[in-house]
């Protein structure tokens, strides 16, 4: 078999984004350990009118939000993929990152007024989306929520820069491939089969490479049998060898 | 590998047979509609070219027209002598292969071409070069030693120099209509063809350089004999072809009105059928062919025949190839085409598909995108049709399922056709026997959810044998 956990999209009870009740947080939530590990549950954010809502389903190539729109509220991804991108002068289009469950997007707006960026659906996907200045509200009166924040936004800033380092294609794209698995897997999904959502070219346009690279060295790292690809799917064969050449992009 | 004789048992042959699909694609085309139109089409080319190893393309371009009816044919096709249809037909074409090439990304490979009708030399070798031509303008050919570039030929329409312009066009493979040479069948079924002339095509299309040559044959047709098929088979198999295929007559003049023509009782009854294809069986064993699968042999030395011993073999529209999987791109009228999980077909009647490529639209009749479901069940169709066997682990594995769990009721059906030896199951896997692998459609009609939802009443399938 495939080894623990459900394949990514697919759900599962383990992955399963419920929807929660009146005392229990979203399995998926980004803030429920945050909460929990300061004695709030859900009936007491309620009480602070920290209400959580919830957006979807949200259909392939639906904003989630547009660069310059007005910052209210960060989400949370429940399920599904988000793309997050920029257009620069000449148009073209420059792709930030790609947000899985559990993962938060609207992070980099905080010290602005308005999104920095576009956030688009790349499949069904399921939001929890929170009012930002009642979670900052919030914050002040839970330090563990506030050191939770920080960490997510240094994240999104160390995921941001990683490829804007001098590796090689082989590099980058073992690095992107581990990094899906190691995220996919802190939130119960298979770390050796999954499913890319995401579309050669922004693949491509993520690691800054032509889309026909992508395909060349997927290629490459088939016949050398660390995965083994078939349209969408992705296993990764050799787990080892695969975060040995990562290495270099990820220093850990 | 046993002796080919083995295939044949009378007895089993007689109890099964059954309608049942040919399975070039699960599902089958009766469960295409209308619901799955141009748009659909387009965002399923969208999204194989943002597959992280986007599939090569095979082209597959349908020739509709015929100069004479042949009366046993089923296939969707227009009578005409009249050339300026051709060229009228061309003219669209051209357009249809212009907007599909606009679908794919520029770094996709096409490495398989397919020329079928009616009959793709109802066309000249000029016109036949300049389809070519507009093919490698809107799509990248792979090199040379990838690319298969096939051609159905009537060889009484064709000189052997004509054959050479098709190699120098760059037709490497080529597959023979020759049914009988029995004159009294021939003249049944309106089809005279003579034996020089014949095999003068097949000489030619070796000295030009062809890697394959098949010839198709036909039992089960008016006034065939054992006499005149022995016959038959002996020049066929003289001259060698790289492969072969032998089809079953199917006599349905209710669905295919050319078949009106024939006479009911000049058909040989079912146990001279049988008998023909024992002859068959018998012969080609002889003469050194191994079975591929459903109606098709091969030299051991034809790339068919490894890529089934390797585990290599694949099915698809145009039959069984060596190409691993790839997204078929149908151009032309009826044509259909597999682009990711899904499936669309051209308009059969040419009226419409010339509307809608007036109109500038894809000519989109009908299809459908397949689920999951679908997915699981065409791998393990597949596997069957092309290599007789199932390892249950693999396919569980590939499709995250417990194939003994999933398939419980498949299994279940399979039961009867193992007590009557078609297959052996056990715990690892699935196999057809020797005497199964002529009825491998049987055993594959088992995994198909539509035939099973339908309570067996199944749709117009030719007979299994």
């Amino acid at each position: 078999m495939s080894g623990p956990g459900v394949v990514f999209p697919r759900s599962g009870p383990a992955v399963m984004a419920d929807d929660g009740d009146a005392l229990t947080f979203c399995s998926t939530c980004a803030f429920s350990q945050a909460c929990m590990s300061e004695g709030m549950d859900k009936a007491a954010l309620m009480d602070l009118h920290v209400l959580v809502e919830h957006v979807g389903p949200l259909h392939p190539g639906e904003h989630v939000f547009r660069e310059g729109d007005p910052f209210g509220a960060i989400a949370a991804v429940r399920a599904g993929t988000v793309k997050t991108y920029q257009v620069d002068r000449n148009g073209h289009e420059q792709v930030l990152g790609f947000h899985l469950p559990g993962e938060v997007i609207g992070l980099n707006a905080i010290h602005d007024d308005r999104y920095p960026c576009n956030a688009v659906a790349l499949d069904t996907v399921m939001l929890c989306r929170f009012s930002f200045p009642k979670i900052a509200l919030l914050a002040q009166r839970l330090p563990n929520l506030q050191q939770h924040l920080f960490r997510l936004m240094s994240r999104d800033i160390g995921v941001a820069s990683l490829f804007a380092r001098d590796n090689t294609a082989d590099e980058r794209m073992a690095a992107f491939l581990i990094g899906l698995s190691r995220r996919l897997a802190a939130r119960g999904f298979s770390p050796r089969r999954f499913q890319l959502t995401m579309s050669r070219t922004d693949i491509a346009n993520y690691l800054r490479l032509a889309p026909e690279t992508v395909s060349r060295v997927l290629r490459r790292f088939e016949q050398d049998g660390l995965v083994h690809i078939k349209l969408r799917d992705v296993e990764v064969l050799d787990m080892q060898r695969l975060e040995a050449l990562a290495l270099a992009v990820l220093r850990d | 590998m046993a002796s080919l004789s083995s295939l044949f048992d009378p007895e089993l042959l007689r109890r099964y047979d059954v309608p049942g699909p040919r399975y070039t694609s699960y599902p089958t085309a009766p469960q295409f509609t209308p619901g799955f139109g141009e748009a659909d089409l387009r965002a399923v080319a969208a999204a194989s070219n943002g597959d992280p190893i986007p599939r090569p393309i095979s082209l597959y371009l349908h020739v509709p027209f015929c100069t004479s009816p042949c009366f046993y044919c089923g296939c969707n096709r227009i009578i005409t002598r009249d050339k300026a249809r051709g060229t009228a037909y061309l003219t669209r074409l051209y357009r249809e292969i212009g907007m599909a090439s606009e679908l794919f990304d520029r770094d996709r490979d096409v490495e398989q071409v397919h020329f079928g009708g009616g009959t793709p030399n109802f066309l000249d070798p000029l016109q036949i070069a300049e389809v070519m031509d507009v093919l490698r303008r809107h799509f990248h050919f792979a090199p040379g030693a990838r690319m298969d570039c096939s051609i159905e030929l009537d060889p009484r329409f064709i000189t052997p120099a004509e054959v050479g312009e098709l190699a120098a066009a760059g037709f490497n493979r080529a597959s023979l209509g020759v049914q009988d040479f029995d004159p009294a069948v021939q003249e049944a079924v309106n089809r005279v063809q003579g034996v020089a002339q014949t095999l003068g095509i097949i000489d030619a299309c070796r000295a030009h350089g062809f890697r394959s040559v098949n010839v198709d044959l036909i039992y089960g047709l008016p006034k065939q004999t054992l006499e005149g098929f022995s016959r038959t088979l002996d020049i066929t198999l003289q001259a060698r072809p790289d492969r072969l295929a032998i089809y079953g007559y199917a006599h349905l003049p209710d669905i295919f009105r050319p078949q009106q023509r024939i006479r009911a009782e000049d058909l040989p009854s079912p146990e001279q059928k049988l008998g023909l294809l024992r002859l068959a069986i018998e012969k080609l064993g002889q003469a050194g062919y191994e079975y591929i699968g459903m109606d098709h042999f091969a030299l051991p030395t034809d790339e068919l025949a490894r890529a089934q011993r390797e585990g290599g073999l694949h099915r698809n529209f145009m039959g069984y190839t060596t190409h691993a999987e790839s997204d078929l791109v149908g151009l032309g009228v009826s044509a259909i085409s597999h682009i990711g999980a899904s499936f669309s077909q051209n308009p059969r009647d040419i009226a419409g598909w010339e509307q809608a490529i007036d109109e500038g639209r894809l000519p989109v009749w009908r299809g459908m995108r397949m689920d999951e479901d679908d997915v699981v069940r065409a791998d393990v169709i597949q596997q069957l049709m092309c290599h007789g066997r199932l390892d249950f682990d693999a396919i569980g594995r590939r499709h995250v399922i417990d194939f003994r769990e999933y398939f419980a009721d498949a299994l279940a059906r399979l039961r009867p056709l193992q007590a009557d030896g078609l297959v052996e199951v056990d715990g690892s896997g699935l196999r057809a026997t020797m005497r199964g692998r002529l009825l491998l459609r049987i055993i594959a009609m088992c995994f198909d959810r539509y035939l099973t939802a339908a309570g067996g009443s199944a749709p117009l399938y030719s007979r299994t044998v």
